[in-house]
């Protein structure tokens, strides 16, 4: 662990933790009772992680560099794992367990097929 | 307008005073402690599902009655968790165990994550609406039969 490799994962995480900040702000204003920023965020991250990792294996990128910068720092930042879940444990609270069972399968499959569309596109 | 400004660079401080270590603890839970867990991309995985749970755990809490700040959920919970936890490379992990032929490794991460990541917010919640105010009790009880002593009056 050197001292580059860790401003390299702190200068990609304030953006991404920023950008997630302002575009949920920007889909739910106050509430968190619509998904849509959260779904979007972590969906528009899973195609740029797609996206990243066939153009790594295309060019050989090959440092680590732009990968801790772009894919652990912003990338990983940007997306959200933790938001998920408690929109969709509130779902549940609310007794509406089917929402939330499609809540989180939604979110899954489009963030496969973001990822897959993201691979196909840089690979081509 | 100066003042807009000055409150978007409070909320882009307080943002990145949490995402910063949040996103170098996910690095380095996947740096150190993945390949302890599995080998290759099982490691990164496991390492990541770590950094969810915990994640989750952490705003379950932030999710309950607790006297919500402005500062604290920017710091904390926008800051901390969401750069802590993942959803991309989540993804990432589900697609690699699949190309690797370890479908069943891959459909047990999507599950597991599924309903651990739940059950670990869920247990963060009932942790922040019984055990925080009993805590938080406990504390002030402490204090109301304990006279300041010595240390606390000379200041």
């Amino acid at each position: 662990m050197s001292w580059h490799d860790v401003l390299l994962v702190a200068l990609g995480a304030v953006p991404g933790a920023w950008l997630r900040l302002r575009l949920i702000n920007h889909f739910e204003p106050m509430l968190p009772r619509r998904h849509w920023g959260t779904f979007g965020v972590n969906v528009a991250a899973a195609f740029a992680l797609g996206l990243l990792v066939a153009l790594e294996r295309r060019c050989g990128l090959g440092g680590s560099g732009l990968w801790l910068l772009l894919a652990t720092g912003f990338l990983g930042s940007l997306s959200t794992f933790s938001t998920l879940m408690v929109e969709v444990l509130q779902v549940v609270r609310d007794g509406q367990p089917g929402a939330a069972l499609l809540l989180a399968l939604a979110s899954v499959l489009a963030g496969l097929l973001a990822l897959q569309l993201g691979l196909l596109i840089g690979a081509a | 307008m100066r003042r807009r400004l000055r409150f978007a660079l409070w909320e882009l401080a307080l943002v990145a005073a949490g995402a910063v270590p949040g996103a170098l603890l996910r690095w380095q839970l996947g740096v150190q402690v993945g390949p302890l867990l599995a080998a290759g991309a099982g490691g990164v995985a496991a390492s990541n599902l770590l950094s969810n749970l915990l994640g989750s755990f952490l705003l379950g809490i932030l999710a309950g009655p607790i006297p919500r700040r402005a500062p604290l959920l920017l710091l904390g919970g926008i800051g901390f968790c969401g750069s802590l936890t993942t959803f991309s490379s989540w993804m990432l992990d589900l697609v690699r165990l699949n190309g690797q032929g370890q479908e069943a490794e891959a459909l047990t991460l999507l599950i597991a994550s599924l309903g651990m990541g739940v059950a670990a917010a869920a247990a963060g919640l009932a942790t922040s609406r019984r055990l925080l105010p009993r805590l938080v009790a406990w504390v002030r009880f402490r204090r109301g039969l304990r006279p300041p002593g010595p240390l606390r009056s000379r200041r």
